[in-house]
């Protein structure tokens, strides 16, 4: 009995550890695959790590990270040492409130820290504003910024303040484990409070300080949550853009940058471990160490002095390069801060852009134009281009978010096709330069369906339950049903609107819906996980890539068609770096390689016309038609289609009423 | 003794409204070696860090060669402390932290007057060894502190102040941390130190004996006040009141009448005793030690009583004797057995009158008498200790 027991409790520890890092290990060994499969081995490579250092968003977010690590750990270990001997230097009773104070913030939910901080932040910066401007007014000597957006500044600001409760809660043991009249007896020997503090509190601190700095910055470097709520829109951290990246499908990229981000704080965490293990032993066999002893003696020596000063300084001076060059990298030049979607550009044309004009692009995603809006309307961004949807362009004007561009900036505007200008959402060609077009059609895997789908009844109907994905957002949601019912996509008729409901929540019902899902359709129907979803052409072509057995129709019902467009926000900072973006952007050469890589249509009409030869130039091989007619839709699909339009804002409730009672 | 060299002048001091020194006055002599004694919470420790400058007076003066120092930082009073447990740097071997007082300090330079230079690591050894040589550890220059026994570090941590060549050596409790048999021998070394650096020792503890082997003066404090200050035979043969009495030794503290000079009225019998100076007929308390009272039989006793406890202590055996319900405890080198009666006759040198006092009727009753008490005293004082200097 004892034995079974004993074979079943190392199989039990066993499978505890195989959960633990199974996923880890398979994450690293994927890493090194030189195919892009998380399923399939095709060979060792180092090809994604190679990628991984020529991804300037990822270096970018590097930067950011180490910066924001390295300056928070410093700050935070400075102030939190302090705070520790000021909690020390308090009566017991006081200090224990004090400690467990401290202590809360490392309990507590980082999400609700984050969040907090972020309200924090922009109701000061709101603060801020009207003191800055009543200031300026009353006298002309500093003119202080009127408008403060979240950013570096905060982002730092956020990790200092997680990081010093960690500082106090290693260096605090190490005080108090201190003799008590040691500082005493420093003074009595002549010292002043500042001078026993660096010759006798400091040494004896040390290890604790150290091991709070290593713990801080590996919490830096570790931290999503709360960077997420504080970066604002100009920076982002390597987890933040890690996080983005995953909305797709986890490239082997995502694997090779987390591997390394895994090693990184794991070596840190063994350096942690490996210290606290050595003080012990050395503090109980301090006789018994003859080299080291040697080595101390050398240390107490002038020279050594000398020596060991050398070292700080030297050690000071290289944190301080560090520090500047990153500062430099990030700060110096001009800047503009672009915010799209997830690979939604060709990154060669950020680093072409860079290299003509020198302005540095600062760019960001996010993930659904209902995101963007809510990131701008919380006042957290300081973006200077947007490229949100026609629906949300509308609002955004509508709510006179938008800044009038300045055409005379944007020659290549004249390129743009006839057909794509001055559509319903900028009638009078005031805010927007069109960035690329597409239609929603229905996407399906010909092995898994019967016959070729030709209509939206298949997201309904029941042929394929268990097997279908439906958008997980509102208004692509309902214009599927309210398409099928033969309504317009942009109907306010409330009838309407609550058929298409009810049609759609039958479907859910009756388990048509295997999930409701956004980027995640990649990954499932590339995979094979299911068999019908409704995206956007584009994304289908990218799926195609990987699995061969796919196919995509715009229903014959018709669908829906849309523009997304370059605006710029209101009061933006960068406003001329602005214009020279939208002015590249728009130029053919651009919408030639954005088209190749994003399989959306351009609005550029000769990158349109050219867009054939050029894939045949790039690949050697022919462009086929129905691929073209896919990734840009003829007159003929388009006059069938309509595009979103904002709706009133009573409509607008009904969606989010409707959309909550689906329960998603 | 000679001059003047501290003087304390009615210091008051409250830690939070809480008094903890009372319109404290005493003076101290150079060269002397002077105890604070008493139990823990008395106020000792923080005389002696006042002295020291770690703690500054809610009122009152200290003066060092007649001039007031009470703003005077630690750093700049030429004064130096032995600590509670040593406090020796760890991170410092045994010659650095001898060096670092001297490390610490500035003088001004003779080749560039007004200028400050340190002084010459030349100096600095020779001086450093030179105190090892007084504390007799030679050749442990190069030890870590946790490397060394209490006893080694105790005399590095004399060592560490007295390098400085202060005017005065504060001592607060050296010798707590050692174990009774090194605890003798350092009593006797210090001494000795003392005597050959030529300094004033003030030195605070609350062994009543490590105070009466070493001291020139003792100073007996209870709850913030001084209660006497004198030699040690005077603390000892004369007692102020009977607080001082039982914390000096052992004492029967007796409620008597002073009929009239030189005659004093307890249990309802009239003993001749060598006091004087009082009313005809003041309540007093009446202090006789253990030894100095003799066992005779029951019909030559000025008193009688029973014995009701027998402890042998191996010079001499402890027994209690109950006189009318009040227990004495009486030093003997004759043995009587339990329950035996006895008679006790006592000189009248033996007998001394005090004025009552606000102790009067709190000690010198041995109905309680235990060796365990004792002990468990001892501990419970030394833990009050910790707790209280941690809160300062």
């Amino acid at each position: 009995m004892k034995r079974r027991n004993s074979t079943m409790s190392r199989v039990f520890t066993a499978l505890v550890f195989l959960f633990l890092y199974a996923p880890i290990v398979l994450l690293i060994i994927f890493s090194f695959n030189k195919g892009n499969s998380n399923t399939v081995w095709t060979g060792f490579s180092l090809d994604w790590y190679k990628s991984l250092f020529h991804n300037r968003i990822i270096m970018r977010s590097v930067y950011t990270t180490l910066l924001v690590s390295l300056l928070a750990t410093v700050i935070a270990t400075f102030a939190g040492t302090f705070a520790a001997i000021g909690f020390y230097s308090l009566r017991r009773r006081h200090r224990a409130v004090l400690n467990t104070v401290n202590s809360i913030p490392m309990m507590n939910a980082d999400i609700v820290t984050g969040v907090a901080m972020c309200l924090f932040f922009v109701a000061f910066f709101s603060l801020w504003g009207g003191f800055a401007v009543w200031f300026n007014s009353v006298q002309h000597i500093v003119t202080l910024p009127t408008r403060l957006t979240l950013g570096f500044g905060t982002l730092l600001i956020a990790h200092v303040t997680f990081n010093i409760p960690y500082v106090i809660l290693s260096v605090g043991p190490k005080l108090r484990q201190m003799d008590k009249n040691l500082v005493d007896a420093a003074q009595d020997l002549g010292c002043t409070w500042m001078q026993a503090f660096w010759k006798v509190i400091l040494p004896e601190i040390k290890p604790g300080i150290t091991s709070g700095a290593l713990t801080a910055f590996t919490m830096s470097v570790d931290d999503f949550i709360i960077s997420y709520f504080t970066a604002g829109s100009a920076s982002s951290t390597l987890a933040m853009t890690i996080y983005g990246m995953t909305k797709k499908r986890v490239t082997p990229e995502i694997n090779a940058i987390s591997t390394l981000l895994f090693v990184t704080v794991l070596a840190l965490l063994v350096v942690v471990n490996l210290r606290e293990a050595q003080l012990e032993r050395t503090g109980r066999q301090e006789t018994r160490r003859p080299r080291s002893q040697r080595l101390i003696l050398f240390f107490d020596s002038p020279r050594g002095k000398l020596f060991r000063r050398g070292t700080a300084g030297a050690l000071a001076a290289a944190f301080l390069v560090v520090v500047v060059f990153l500062t430099s990298a990030t700060n110096a030049q001009p800047t503009v801060n672009v915010c799209s979607w997830g690979e939604y550009i060709d990154e060669d044309l950020i680093t072409q852009f860079e290299e003509e004009t020198g302005i540095m692009v600062n760019y960001q995603t996010a993930d659904s134009n209902e995101t963007l809006y809510s990131l701008l309307k919380n006042g957290g961004a300081d973006y200077d281009v947007i490229v949100p949807s026609d629906y949300m362009i509308s609002q955004l004007i509508e709510e006179d978010m938008l800044e009038e561009l300045d055409y005379s900036q944007i020659p290549n505007y004249a390129l743009i096709s006839d057909r794509f200008k001055g559509l319903t959402y900028d009638p009078e060609e005031r805010y927007t330069v069109p960035y690329a077009w597409g239609t929603v059609g229905i996407i399906y895997n010909t092995t898994m369906v019967e016959e070729p789908i030709t209509s939206w009844s298949a997201m309904f109907d029941g042929q394929y339950a268990g097997n279908v994905l439906m958008f997980r957002n509102s208004r692509d949601a309902m214009a599927t049903a309210l398409l099928y019912l033969g309504y317009s996509v942009n109907t306010t008729d409330e009838a309407e609107l609550r058929e298409a409901f009810q049609l759609l929540k039958d479907a859910k019902n009756r388990g048509v819906y295997q999930s409701f899902v956004m980027d995640e359709i990649f990954q499932k129907l590339e995979g094979g996980n299911a068999a019908v979803g409704a995206y956007y052409a584009g994304d289908y072509l990218t799926m195609l890539e990987n699995n061969e057995d796919l196919a995509f129709v715009v229903p014959e019902e018709g669908s829906n068609w849309f523009m997304d467009a370059m605006c710029v926000l209101k009061g933006a900072p960068h406003f001329d770096e602005a214009m020279a973006w939208i002015n590249f952007i728009a130029s053919t050469e651009a919408n030639l390689k954005n088209m190749d890589y994003l399989w959306y249509a351009s609005p550029n009409q000769e990158a349109l016309e050219q867009y054939p030869a050029y894939y045949e130039e790039l690949y050697e091989e022919e462009l086929d038609q129905e691929t073209y007619g896919i990734i840009a839709a003829s007159q003929e699909v388009l006059d069938r289609c309509e595009a979103y339009l904002v709706l009133p804002a009573n409509i607008r409730t009904l969606y989010n009423d409707l959309w909550t009672e689906l329960g998603i | 003794m000679s001059k003047e060299l501290i003087r304390l002048r009615n210091i008051c001091m409250a830690f939070d409204d809480e008094p903890v020194l009372n319109n404290i006055n005493l003076y101290i002599n150079d060269k002397e070696f002077l105890t604070l004694l008493g139990p823990s919470g008395c106020g000792k420790t923080t005389t002696l860090r006042m002295i020291g400058g770690f703690a500054t007076p809610t009122s009152g003066d200290v003066l060092f060669d007649g001039v007031r120092i009470n703003d005077v930082p630690p750093h700049q009073r030429q004064i130096n402390t032995v600590f509670q447990k040593y406090a020796l740097f760890p991170h410092l071997n045994v010659f650095e932290n001898i060096a670092f007082g001297l490390r610490m300090q500035r003088r001004p330079d003779p080749a560039a007057p007004g200028k400050k230079v340190k002084i010459p690591e030349e100096e600095i050894r020779e001086r450093v060894l030179e105190m090892l040589e007084i504390i007799s550890l030679k050749g442990f220059e190069h030890r870590r502190p946790d490397a060394l026994s209490g006893g080694q570090q105790q005399r590095v941590a004399i060592a560490r102040a007295l390098v400085n060549r202060p005017k005065v050596l504060l001592l607060d409790e050296p010798l707590g941390a050692l174990d009774l048999k090194l605890r003798k021998d350092m009593q006797i070394e210090l001494k000795r130190i003392q005597q050959q650096v030529g300094i004033t020792f003030i030195y605070v503890t609350h062994d009543q004996e490590e105070a009466l082997t070493m001291s020139d003066t003792i100073v007996v404090m209870d709850r913030g006040s001084i209660q006497q200050i004198g030699t040690p035979e005077d603390i000892y043969n004369e007692p102020k009141n009977a607080f001082v009495a039982d914390f000096i030794g052992e004492s029967n503290i007796i409620d008597g009448v002073m009929i009239q000079d030189h005659l004093v009225q307890m249990y309802g019998r009239q003993f001749p005793c060598l006091d004087g100076g009082f009313e005809p007929n003041e309540p007093v308390d009446v202090v006789i030690r253990p030894e100095d009272i003799d066992i005779v039989p029951v019909e030559q006793g000025q008193l009688t009583g029973t014995v009701t406890s027998v402890t042998f202590k191996g010079m001499q055996y402890d027994i209690i004797v109950d006189f009318k319900g009040f227990k004495w405890l009486i030093q003997t080198t004759d043995h009587s057995p339990e329950g035996a009666r006895i008679g006790i006759k006592i000189d009248p040198d033996g007998i001394h009158v005090m004025k009552k006092s606000q102790y009067s009727g709190m000690f010198g009753d041995y109905s309680s008498f235990s060796d365990e008490y004792d002990e468990l005293d001892d501990a419970s004082l030394a833990l009050d200790e910790e707790e209280s200097g941690d809160e300062e």
